[in-house]
């Protein structure tokens, strides 16, 4: 039930995205070209990727808000450390474990600290973006080579290295949450903690592990907001956790946990892409853009409510 | 189930026409042959941008050109700016002017607009010319004031009025941002060679009122004989004669600001406030399409195209 549940959820969600692309295509001439394509591709990819980890959190029960602040912090570390002349795996190791370490801080403290996870990376948010900005003395960390460069800027064929490094991410992340019992997990932690937790299941080894993930995917994002602006900025990813949790919940995960999808959060962060590549094509004040991004955010979290009760019946 | 995804489908078609409804009415015209002047900002929150973009319109409005303007959410969000202008190079606009969010950071997105031989014009804030040489990127002009001039009338001011003698703290901008940093250049340098001037704390305020006031509020805390503030900003310089007000110290502090936004305009008329360094925005937007409209037809622009500074001080805001 829960999973033919899911899949109506989804599949009203391609359709919106595919009739938002219709009518955009209907008003900009410019909006089905293989260029512009290929930008809102680009444009998609830092918030796609930062929604995977945003994704298993919430479909733990949990909610990650330092997702933009562990971008920035992982963002300098990589600067920082290409700047000091380590080799560029070094540097991207450094990114992840940075990441990765923010992540499971997080997951520790909610899990053997009982807090509330939103008070938990709340504060984390504050002090990962401290020390981003103290570790850099509030300055951004510029100029990098060409090598690494090419992962904001490379192409393989026609189609960028960004979106191909977030499909395979997307296909990863999939199979791990669809194949694995660690993925079954997540989602069972969401659906009923309790129940889950007197099934034997280390709960939480598990959130720990969750938030590890969520941390990870915030430092894949950095290294490629990093190589895009081509400098690290200590005050970048601002705002990056809203996003996040919107493509998410426009994707049809359930804010209580236990229900949605990674193909959903994908379609999400096009919906998002689309609206805001679309909304720029158009010339739609930046002012009424985020009213639109706003009411389409609810919009799809009330079709959401609106379809549960129902669908039993169907 | 039919039931429930035919009902998600009406729900999500609804919307997606409401928002397209309403992006219409706001779709600029499109149909006729005028080229686009695309005008990039930094955000459309603060006052200095709201009057770039009147001088602009109304430029635009006498030289037949459409004027598309379009600006991130927040100031510091470079990412989105680039978003911005990687968009605006596919609906075909004729000349690109912008306000970079970063110096260094918009490059990128310059390189696809040079790609696209769309002319640009930089304004207010200059590029990081390393980064931009290094890109190949080259621009048709800089407009704009002189922010390190700026600072040191901002400097010579304080001294003739504090007669040489004053704990001065300053209010910096966004660290990095090359605007803030020739301000406070220039102040610097003003006042280094009178030794009465000590300046006894110097802390970034990021542009914004609020960290104006809780800023300033905390050095007072730690300096209570500061009796002169430099601010890089208006806003900040507001919210510092805020946290004056506060800790009853009105009149007893000069508050020196920049930009003269017409809140620092009343109150210097009041009294509560120093001067302020004005900047003339509108004519940067005026000059920016001006520019670019010379720019289409073939002619050639100077490298630096300066907007005039003035000293906005209790006497000249009553005339």
């Amino acid at each position: 039930m829960t999973t033919r549940l899911a899949r109506a959820r989804q599949f009203g969600t391609v359709i919106g995205l595919l009739v938002l692309s219709g009518v955009l295509w209907a008003l900009s001439p410019h909006f089905l070209t293989v260029a512009n394509l290929l930008n809102i591709a680009q444009q998609t990819t830092i918030n796609a990727v930062v929604a995977v980890g945003m994704t298993y959190v919430i479909l733990s029960g949990g909610i990650d808000l330092s997702v933009g602040s562990i971008v920035a912090l992982s963002g300098v570390a990589l600067g920082a450390a290409l700047q000091s002349g380590q080799a560029l795996p070094v540097a991207l190791v450094v990114a992840i474990g940075v990441g990765v370490a923010c992540g499971l801080v997080n997951g520790a403290i909610v899990s053997w600290g009982r807090l509330p996870p939103f008070i938990v990376t709340l504060g984390m948010m504050s002090i990962a973006r401290g020390m981003a900005l103290l570790f850099t003395e509030g300055r951004p960390v510029s100029g990098f080579d060409e090598g690494f460069r090419s992962l904001a800027t490379g192409r393989v064929g026609f189609i960028p290295v960004p979106v191909i490094i977030t499909g395979v991410v997307y296909v990863i992340a999939h199979v791990v949450l669809t194949k694995t019992t660690f993925g079954r997990y997540v989602y069972a932690i969401g659906g009923n903690e309790e129940a889950t937790r007197l099934s034997g299941v280390s709960i939480d080894f598990h959130k720990t592990m969750i938030y590890a993930v969520s941390g990870l995917m915030s430092a894949v994002a950095a290294i490629m907001l990093t190589a895009r602006l081509n400098s690290a900025q200590p005050i970048a990813g601002m705002m990056y956790e809203l996003d996040a949790i919107a493509a998410t919940v426009i994707g049809g995960t359930s804010l209580m946990g236990g229900e949605g999808s990674l193909g959903g959060t994908l379609v999400g962060a096009l919906i998002m892409g689309v609206l805001r590549n679309g909304l720029n094509l158009l010339g739609v004040s930046s002012f009424l853009q985020q009213i639109v991004i706003g009411a389409v955010i609810i919009g799809a979290v009330l079709v959401d409510t609106w379809l549960k009760p129902r669908a039993g019946r169907g | 189930m039919r039931r429930a995804e035919w009902r998600t489908s009406v729900a999500i078609v609804v919307l997606a026409f409401a928002v397209a409804g309403l992006s219409c009415n706001r779709a600029a015209p499109a149909a006729d042959d005028k080229p686009t002047v695309a005008l990039v900002l930094k955000t459309l929150n603060h006052p200095f941008f709201v009057d770039m973009r009147r001088g602009a319109q109304e430029a635009a409005d006498r030289l037949g050109v459409n004027l598309q303007v379009q600006a991130a959410e927040r100031e510091v969000d470079v990412e989105k700016q680039m978003q911005i202008v990687e968009n605006l190079i596919q609906t075909g606009i004729k000349a690109l002017a912008i306000t970079p969010s970063g110096s260094r950071e918009i490059v990128t997105a310059l390189v696809k607009a040079k790609a696209a031989n769309i002319p640009i014009l930089i304004v207010d804030t200059r590029l990081d010319a390393k980064a931009a040489a290094d890109a190949g990127v080259q621009t048709e002009a800089y407009i704009g004031s002189d922010n390190y001039a700026g600072g040191r009338l901002a400097g010579d001011h304080a001294v003739k009025v504090t007669g040489g003698k004053a704990r001065a703290a300053i209010l910096e901008g966004i660290p990095g941002h090359e605007t803030g940093d020739s301000r406070l250049r220039g102040f610097r340098d003003a006042v280094k060679d009178t030794p009465g001037i000590a300046i006894v704390s110097s802390q970034p305020a990021n542009w914004e009122r609020d960290q104006g006031f809780n800023v300033f509020q905390n050095m007072l805390q730690a300096h209570p004989d500061i009796d002169l503030v430099f601010a890089a900003s208006d806003l900040m310089a507001l919210g510092a004669i805020e946290a004056i007000a506060a800790a009853g110290k009105t009149g007893k502090i000069r508050v020196i600001g920049f930009d003269a936004l017409d809140d620092a305009k009343k109150a210097i008329a009041a009294g509560t406030m120093e001067a302020s360094v004005a900047q003339f925005p509108s004519e940067m937007g005026r000059l920016a399409v001006e520019g670019a409209v010379k720019v289409i037809r073939g002619e050639k622009l100077p490298a630096d195209i300066m907007v005039k500074l003035e000293m906005v001080t209790k006497d000249s805001v009553k005339q």
